[in-house]
């Protein structure tokens, strides 16, 4: 069990540094593809290529 | 080990029943207890007197037989008497079973069996050490010893041969002190005041020596100086854990260290809202992207929100796209600041300031596309840095590998409290002999 436990240590503590440098508890993002160069000059137009998340607070 | 030639067994016939009765401690026996009748018998005395005559009706038997042969510390000993005896504690009575043990050279020892745990006990050839500074408790060759529970034991039933004057009947007052495996007993009467020696046993271990085919007694609960099967493991854990979590911070002070942390951009803008409705403004978009900027290497990137809200909140979606693939990673935040006065004084809710951390970027030219929303005028900047530090997987890391030794922990305190429980100070009695 303890040299299990080590094993399990030491595995924990290299996924603590691969998460910490891949940002695996960072934001939770979607991706879009294809966004045309146009969009820079209409940035409006974007809304039509994604669907945004639902906003879970509007404020008071 | 000192081979030992088979006990010359003396015997004669008790006067009470007229059964045999055998003699295999020969001088060192000062009572016989009849294994037929339970007389206590003088054993000296060429009229054979009756010290007692049966006292108990219901007879117990001994589960190692007398006249049994067991080897003991290398030494072979020969079981020639049995004893049962109880304690009252607060209206509960306990008994325990004693076998008598004799070697011609190493003298007497003796076995005691309490719920299947079992004891070897030897007599001390003087006093330990007793302190009583604040809690009871006695020293004995370079261990000290604490203080388990002193109760007036009554001898309920005896059989065999015995090194003293045994009756049915008699009381001592019995106080136990234990370093498990060790146990310290001292009996005392009013003439006299013995101290014995005790190593646990199990029975497994009594039953090999005795070289018995039969099956011990079951075990139940957990005795005063029985070993804890858990001794010395929550140290070892938490040794495991130190060495682990140093790697762990070494991990994380490496990160703070090599991290670039390099800005790429900033850029400060104003979010003005919308008209009022019925009608929205001609032309009004909130939406815009800032300047081109070039992320060197792949990695986290970090995007920080400064804002004058109060009272207010403002919503950001966020589009990284990158110039070359046309590939946007969207991400949104929230803030709100509300401040105010109630009968508890001034409250504050919520945060005018944020942080987003986005997962590995690859690297490349990106722009960052803003739309805004909200409901007040709010001034903002935007800060982004490559390659930045998150100490929560860190964080996270050692609390995963505090589980294993709080268990551990958990689980020895666990049995010492079941044992100590049973104890004078366990059971809320008071923890003093007198």
């Amino acid at each position: 069990m303890s040299r299990l436990y080590l094993l399990v240590g030491l595995g924990l503590a290299l996924a603590a540094l691969r998460a910490d440098t891949q940002g695996w508890f960072g934001a939770r993002p979607s991706i879009v593809n294809n966004v045309p160069a146009s969009m820079r000059d209409n940035p409006g137009a974007y809304r039509a290529l994604y669907q945004a998340s639902p906003r879970t607070i509007g404020g008071k | 080990m000192v081979a030992v030639a088979p006990t010359r067994v003396a015997g004669f016939n008790c006067p009470n029943c007229g059964a045999a009765v055998e003699r295999r401690a020969l001088t060192h026996t000062r009572a016989v207890a009849c294994t037929s009748c339970g007389a206590v018998l003088d054993p000296d005395d060429p009229n054979l007197v009756i010290l007692q005559e049966a006292a108990m009706r219901e007879r117990i038997v001994p589960a190692i037989p007398l006249g049994t042969r067991g080897t003991f510390g290398g030494h072979p000993f020969d079981v020639v008497g049995f004893q049962y005896r109880t304690i009252d504690v607060d209206g509960a009575i306990y008994g325990w079973r004693e076998y008598v043990l004799f070697n011609p050279y190493q003298g007497f020892r003796y076995l005691s069996e309490y719920d299947g745990h079992w004891n070897f006990i030897r007599p001390l050839p003087y006093w330990p050490a007793e302190m009583k500074d604040g809690r009871i408790a006695a020293a004995w060759d370079g261990q000290s010893y604490r203080h388990f529970q002193t109760a007036l034991a009554t001898t309920r039933f005896v059989l065999g041969e015995f090194p003293w004057r045994v009756r049915v009947g008699d009381r001592v007052a019995v106080s136990d002190f234990v370093a498990p495996p060790f146990l310290l007993s001292r009996e005392r009467t009013s003439d006299e005041t013995t101290w014995s020696h005790g190593q646990y046993m199990t029975g497994a271990e009594v039953w090999k020596a005795c070289g018995l085919e039969t099956t011990p007694p079951l075990t139940t609960g957990i005795f005063a100086n029985q070993p804890s099967p858990f001794a010395g493991k929550p140290a070892a854990a938490w040794r495991r854990f130190a060495a682990l979590a140093a790697l762990v911070l070494l991990a994380l002070v490496g990160r703070q260290v090599a991290a670039a942390r390099e800005p790429v951009l900033e850029e400060r803008h104003v979010f003005s809202p919308p008209p009022p409705a019925p009608q929205p403004a001609a032309g009004y978009e909130p939406a815009f992207v800032t300047e081109a900027f070039t992320i060197r290497e792949g990695g986290t990137v970090e995007i920080a929100v400064e804002t004058n809200l109060n009272n207010a909140w403002m919503a950001l979606d966020l589009a990284l796209v990158n110039t070359s693939t046309g590939t946007a990673v969207n991400v949104d935040t929230e803030l709100e600041r509300y401040a105010g006065t109630d009968s508890d004084g001034v409250w504050t809710e919520g945060s005018p300031n944020g942080t987003l951390l986005v997962p590995w970027v690859a690297p490349g030219e990106y722009y960052l596309r803003v739309e805004p929303a909200g409901n007040a005028e709010t001034a903002f900047v935007l800060r982004l840095r490559r390659d930045v530090v998150s100490g929560l997987p860190y964080a996270l890391a050692l609390v995963a590998l505090l589980l294993w030794p709080v268990f551990v922990s958990v689980r020895a305190a666990s049995f010492e409290a079941r044992r100590w429980q049973e104890s004078d100070a366990g059971s809320g009695g008071d923890d003093d002999d007198d």
